[in-house]
Formats: C-alpha cells, sequence, structure tokens
C-alpha cells in the first residue's frame, strides 16, 4: 500500500515535470501559476494548517520576495540567485520582528492583526525610492517559461518535503500540539514562543521564493500587485479545500480550484467570479475540513458525509 | 527527607478576587500530598501558579532549592515540573499515542529527539496506565475516563520529577478511583514527588501521605489525613458552622 502511494506519487511527479515537453505554452504558463499558488498554499499551511495560526500575512512574505528579485536585479545588477535569497532574508527578518508581537495574539486577533500588514507594506513600499515608488520596477526579461515551470515545480517539491519531515519531526509535534493547545503545549515543554516564530519564518521562505520567482517571470512589479490581500485569500481558500494540516492537500486544492477558476473564466466569462464563490461556499459547508479529510471518510460514510457537515454547522 | 517544592507566602489575585492568599507549604522528595477544598478555594490556581501559566502576585516558588520566578512554563516543564489538566485537553487531532509522545518529545531535560524513540516510551507509558489497548485511536474517540488516564500518561511521559495531578480522579467510578490510586502510587514508588487535587474525600484520605486544606485561597490545615479531616475548621469549611 505504502510502496504503490509512493510510486503513485513518483508518477504524478514525473508526468508534471514533462509538461513543458508536452503540453501547449498556455498549459505551461498556467501551470507555472498553479505550482507557485500550490507553493503558497503549502507555505500557509504551515503556519496556518500545522500551527493554527490563520495568518493573513503571508502575502507580505511573496510580495518582499519579489521585491528581493526585482530590487537585486534592476537596481544592484546582481543575478537571480542572489535576488531570491535577498528576499528569503527579508522575509525571514519580517517574520521574525513582526512575528515576536503578532503571535501572541490568538484567533480572529492574529488574523486582524496579519490582514494589516500587507496594506502598511504597500504603502511603505510606495515611498521607497529603491524600490521604484509606487510605480514599480520593471525586471530584465528572460523567455523561457520551460526553466520557470521547472523551478516553480522544484520549489513546490521542496516545500511538501519540507512538510512531509514536519509531520515527523519533533519540530512538527510541537507546531501541531500548540494548535492543538497551546497551553497544554507550554506545560509538556514545548518553547512555543520560539517554535511559532520559526514556523511563521518557514512558511514566509516558501513563500517569498515562489513571489521571487513570479516577479522575474512576469518581469514587471508594483506595490498593488506584489502585496496584494486577494493573493492571501486565495492560499487560505486553496489550503483549506484540499485541507488544511496535511501533507498533499493544500497541492491539490490548489491545483483544483486552479484548474476550475481557469474552466470558468474561459468558458463563462463574465460571471466566472460567481460560480468561483459558489463552488468555495459548498466546498466549505459540504466537506469543512477539505478534499483529503472527505476522500478519507467518504470510503466509510458514502453521502451521510456530507449530510453530517451540514447537520453540524446548523445550516 | 528533602523537600522538592517550596511554596514560600504565594498570593494571586484576579482583579479583586484573590484566589490564593499567602500559602505556603512544602512538598517533601518521594511524598504525595494531597490538597483539597470546596470549590473555589484556590486548588486548580495553585497548580497553574506551579507549573507557570499563572504568575504570583507575592511570594515564591522554589524547586529544588531555585526560584521559578520569571521562568516561563516550558522551561519549568524541562526541570521536571508536570501537570495535568481538570478539564482534560487531549491533543484531539492527534492519536492517543502522539498525544503521549509529545511529552516524551519535550518534557524533562527537552525531551527525545527522535520520533520512533518517543513513541516506544509513549507506548509503554499507555501500557503502564491502562490504556495499552486504546494507542492507535484518536484522542478524541476516548470517554472520560479514558480521558483522564491519558492526561496522566501525558503528563508521565515527561518524566517528570514533580507530578501535578488536577483532579484526576472526578467522574471516575469506584472501580476506576481504585485503579487510578494504584497507578499514582506506582509513580510514587519510582521516586517521582506527586501533588494531588482531589473532591473525592475517601480516595485522597488513603492516598495520600499528608493533606493540605485550602479554603479562600487561604490554607485552614496540614498535617496527617486523618488528623486534618477531623479538625474543627475543615468541618466547617465543607459543612458549615454547627448552629449553637
Amino acid at each position: 500500500m505504502n510502496t504503490l502511494r509512493t510510486a503513485l506519487l513518483l508518477a504524478a511527479l514525473a508526468i508534471l515535470a514533462a509538461v513543458p515537453w508536452l503540453g501547449s505554452d498556455v498549459l505551461i504558463q498556467f501551470g507555472i501559476n498553479a505550482l507557485l499558488l500550490a507553493v503558497l498554499a503549502q507555505g500557509w499551511n504551515i503556519i496556518g494548517g500545522y500551527t493554527g495560526y490563520a495568518s493573513f500575512g503571508n502575502s507580505v512574505f511573496y510580495g518582499l520576495g519579489s521585491y528581493g528579485v526585482a530590487i537585486a536585479m534592476v537596481q544592484w545588477q546582481l543575478p537571480f540567485g542572489v535576488g531570491l535569497v535577498f528576499g528569503v532574508a527579508l522575509a525571514v527578518l519580517f517574520a521574525v520582528l513582526l512575528g515576536i508581537p503578532v503571535l501572541r495574539l490568538r484567533g480572529h486577533y492574529f488574523a486582524i492583526a496579519t490582514l494589516a500588514l500587507a496594506q502598511v507594506m504597500a504603502a511603505i513600499v510606495s515611498n521607497i525610492k529603491l524600490a521604484g515608488q509606487n510605480i514599480g520596477l520593471v525586471l530584465p526579461p528572460l523567455n523561457n517559461d520551460t526553466l520557470f515551470y521547472e523551478l516553480s515545480l522544484g520549489l513546490l517539491l521542496l516545500t511538501t518535503l519540507s512538510i512531509f519531515w514536519l509531520t515527523r519531526s519533533r519540530f512538527g509535534f510541537g507546531l501541531i500540539a500548540i494548535r492543538e493547545d497551546e497551553e497544554g503545549a507550554a506545560v509538556m515543554g514545548v518553547n512555543t514562543t520560539l517554535y511559532k516564530t520559526l514556523a511563521f519564518a518557514l512558511s514566509g521562505i516558501f513563500s517569498s521564493v515562489a513571489g521571487g520567482i513570479h516577479a522575474y517571470w512576469v518581469t514587471f512589479i508594483d506595490p498593488e500587485s506584489a502585496f496584494d490581500i486577494s493573493l492571501n485569500v486565495k492560499m487560505i481558500i486553496m489550503a483549506v479545500f484540499g485541507g488544511p494540516g496535511t501533507i498533499l492537500g493544500p497541492v491539490v486544492g490548489a491545483f483544483s480550484l486552479s484548474a476550475i477558476s481557469e474552466f470558468l473564466s474561459s468558458e463563462i466569462t463574465s460571471l466566472a467570479g460567481l460560480f468561483f464563490g459558489a463552488v468555495v461556499v459548498a466546498a466549505v459547508v459540504l466537506m469543512p475540513r477539505g478534499l483529503a479529510d472527505m476522500l478519507r471518510r467518504f470510503r466509510s460514510m458514502g453521502w451521510r458525509y456530507f449530510a453530517e457537515n451540514i447537520r453540524t454547522h446548523r445550516l | 527527607m528533602t523537600a522538592i517544592l517550596e511554596i514560600q507566602h504565594v498570593t494571586r489575585r484576579f482583579g479583586g478576587l484573590i484566589a490564593v492568599d499567602d500559602v505556603s507549604f512544602v512538598l517533601q522528595r518521594g511524598e504525595i500530598l494531597g490538597v483539597i477544598g470546596p470549590n473555589g478555594a484556590g486548588k486548580t490556581t495553585l497548580i497553574s501558579l506551579i507549573s507557570g501559566t499563572l504568575s504570583p502576585s507575592a511570594g515564591d516558588i522554589l524547586f529544588e532549592g531555585r526560584s521559578l520566578a520569571g521562568v516561563p512554563a516550558y522551561r519549568r516543564a524541562r526541570l521536571g515540573i508536570g501537570r495535568t489538566f481538570q478539564i482534560m485537553r487531549p491533543f484531539s487531532g492527534l492519536s492517543v499515542l502522539d498525544n503521549v509522545a509529545v511529552g516524551a518529545l519535550f518534557g524533562r531535560g527537552g525531551g527525545q529527539a527522535l520520533l520512533s524513540k518517543a513513541r516506544e516510551q509513549a507506548r509503554a507509558q499507555l501500557e503502564f496506565v491502562g490504556l495499552g489497548g486504546s494507542v492507535d485511536k484518536r484522542a478524541d474517540e476516548l470517554g472520560g475516563p479514558g480521558r483522564k488516564r491519558l492526561e496522566l500518561a501525558k503528563a508521565l511521559a515527561m518524566q517528570p520529577k514533580v507530578l501535578l495531578c488536577d483532579e484526576v480522579m472526578a467522574g471516575l467510578n469506584l472501580v476506576e478511583i481504585d485503579e487510578v490510586i494504584e497507578v499514582i502510587s506506582s509513580v510514587r514508588d519510582e521516586g517521582i514527588s506527586i501533588l494531588v487535587i482531589e473532591h473525592v474525600i475517601k480516595a485522597i484520605k488513603s492516598l495520600s501521605d499528608r493533606l493540605l486544606v485550602l479554603h479562600h485561597g487561604e490554607k485552614i490545615a496540614d498535617g496527617e489525613p486523618g488528623h486534618v479531616l477531623a479538625s474543627q475548621a475543615v468541618i466547617e469549611a465543607y459543612l458549615g458552622k454547627r448552629r449553637a
């Protein structure tokens, strides 16, 4: 069973890796977007899914990663790789400096506090000359979608492997204990402040690299698009749709929602947003614990699974 | 006997309410100390003050002769202070085994770094408290009595020097109470010092070496169980004053 699962995963990975040689340009571009969104959903999974802190500040990591690459390449004429490292450094610095005060808040208060961060960052960056103020920066174009695709896939693989490691490490168990009961975790010896900050930073590392790759790919960034809160909402929806706190859930969520969204906007252009919203609402009502939980329990419970979810949420 | 835990003139206020009022006592090494008192007497607050989830408004707590002032809860756990919660709080998303493994992964001295080793220890601990048959269940599938045992196993997996038990017998039937008493006695036989908060007076009388009574946050008695339970002040605290 376990070897079968591993074989299936490797096969899926091989097919994904082969897409640039088999698919059309449109498919590759869709793929890059979907892969980067999957990385963001996985990044959110670390702080939101495993640690239980619903962060609305992850789009800041993405923005910092984008600006790290843009500033390094445009203003300092450094290579892309150096830009990525610079972006990651900014994200980690941000995670530590703001994480320590903000991670003291719980539940809604944490969500609200982080919600403001993206707005604040957009305002700050708009006033920094080095970052091109509110006009933004134009990066040197690199017309190689295959490279961007494989980079994104590699990043997603690295992120997912890290989460796999989390689920069987002391660090990961500490995070889950914090999610389940923070006070209980502390009296068992978990250094909750340190662990939460590390989880926030780890989440930031992956999200910022995704931002950096995206910036180089689209060759243009401005504060509006780099610190876009709706991107944060998207990653949460994708992670929750697939199954927060699971290894593969957010990836499946990101791929399936990207596909649904793409299909809707090509079929019924003007009303796509409405239908996409309906899909999300239906998902939250019918399977609030995500696809992963549904797949696990649908086999034993059948349609009762949905009925029960509706009942427990008193709808 | 030497003291492992010394509570020195500890007071804790919540706004105008004084939950614990200038309480002093000593927990000796290898001793089982029972703490009783009516509802709201400050028993759970006392445990929270020792485990570090609350800090005292005044007074000091010494562990192995060193002050715990300013030492956060997780460090106290690593020093060897383990506690159970009155309101059982299993990590419901984890299996029974992994709940206990958290204790082994952290706990005294920073715990066991390897998950496989931690699970091994957890399995032994669950066997010890009588939950050996439920290791693979999800923690929230356990009933009340099972959760009480799980609380104990989680704390024991930390390999504490001091175990603080907050009403581990509440809600259990007589047979289950006897089983838990047996478990706690054998924990003491391993050299762990134990502070037990309990409502079930009969159980605590047979279990404790010494009994301490709290009333309105104040210590009103401290001594040999039979003697303490017969004292006038304790009877009045529980039953009220006899009319003259």
